[in-house]
């Protein structure tokens, strides 16, 4: 039987180019990811981590870069640091950036979860990407994901 | 082991109030700014007819479930259309809650449609369109203009390749 995955879809006034950049420039995800920012040199094979903007060394998730195709396509590895050598915790997102219309259409798909990582990625992902909706067309993420989450931090 | 029936659930979280989105989501001018045209027609009471329009043209039409403004709003939904009228009718769910504290100012939206046949057709296709009409929500409440799709040559071509199948 096959894990279970979360997809999320949304639409965006913006360009390819501006979605790419928001998944990797620490100014804006400190805002819409809940003060955290991902780091990497991001190409294939590369390691990524998603730690604190203000403290390096709390680092929440680790990975690997697997496919790097901008501004299309981003696929990484996911996984606690401290569980990732545990291949039953790790999971795997994909960000497929697509122009729709003169719009983007962004479809963020989380695989290989289990029951617990599937509540919680269901949880997080809608707040996160409608704050970066909004952020791209307003220029000001929404005030839930400027902190840090509660109980994580 | 029981069977997975279709269910779909889309939750996103809007800066604006549970009254501005509870009337985006039952006034028929205002769907039909950022319903791509569509508009909402019923009386919202219980049992009433709902109708999804364009123009004079019903495309979905259902029965009012639940009219609680302005945290809850369920019909069923029945498409018009040749290819899925024969399906028997689904069920959508709206629930709005204003979210409190610091976080104040933003609804947390959730869509749930569910109450499918397996294998339907409607299901697949509402699973693509609630993404795109509540975005398009979103950003008429966020900034004033809804999405605006803008048609391309090959858009034109693809869409008149499923017409003419």
């Amino acid at each position: 039987m096959s894990k279970p995955s979360f997809v999320y879809v949304t639409y965006i006034q913006t360009t390819p180019e501006a979605v790419w950049n928001a998944l990797r420039d620490p100014e804006m995800t400190k805002d819409y990811w809940g003060r955290h920012r991902n780091v990497s040199d991001w190409t294939t094979g590369s390691a990524w981590r998603h730690e604190d903007y203000d403290d390096a060394s709390l680092v929440r998730i680790a990975g690997t870069v697997l496919e790097s195709n901008p501004p299309h396509r981003l696929v990484l590895t996911w996984a606690s640091p401290e569980k990732k050598d545990d291949p039953a915790k790790r999971s795997r997102v994909t960000f497929d950036i697509e122009p729709f219309m003169g719009e983007v259409r962004l479809t963020v798909t989380h695989e290989d979860l289990d029951d617990e990582m599937l509540r919680g990625v269901s949880a997080g992902w809608p707040a996160i990407l409608s704050s970066l909706k909004t952020l791209l067309e307003t220029g000001k993420a929404m005030p839930m994901t400027q902190k840090r989450w509660p109980g994580k931090s | 082991m029981t069977a997975r029936k279709p269910k779909f659930v889309y939750v996103t979280y809007i800066a604006s109030t549970v009254d501005k989105v509870f009337e985006a989501l039952t006034d028929a001018s205002i769907s039909r700014q950022f319903w791509f045209g569509f508009h909402v027609e019923s009386d919202w009471k219980p049992g009433s007819p709902f109708a999804l329009k364009r123009g004079d043209t019903t495309m979905d039409s259902g029965v009012v479930l639940l009219c609680e403004p302005p945290h809850r709003l369920s019909y069923t939904w029945h498409p018009e259309y040749e290819s899925m009228r024969h399906e028997r009718p689904s069920r959508v769910l709206f629930e709005l809650e204003q979210l409190k504290g610091h976080v104040k100012g933003q609804v947390k939206l959730t869509v749930t449609h569910d109450d499918f046949d397996d294998d339907s057709k409607v299901f697949e296709s509402i699973s693509g369109g609630w993404p795109l009409v509540l975005s398009s929500l979103k950003s008429m409440l966020e900034t004033g203009s809804a999405l605006e799709p803008t048609f391309s040559e090959e858009d034109i071509r693809k869409i008149e390749a499923i017409c003419t199948q």
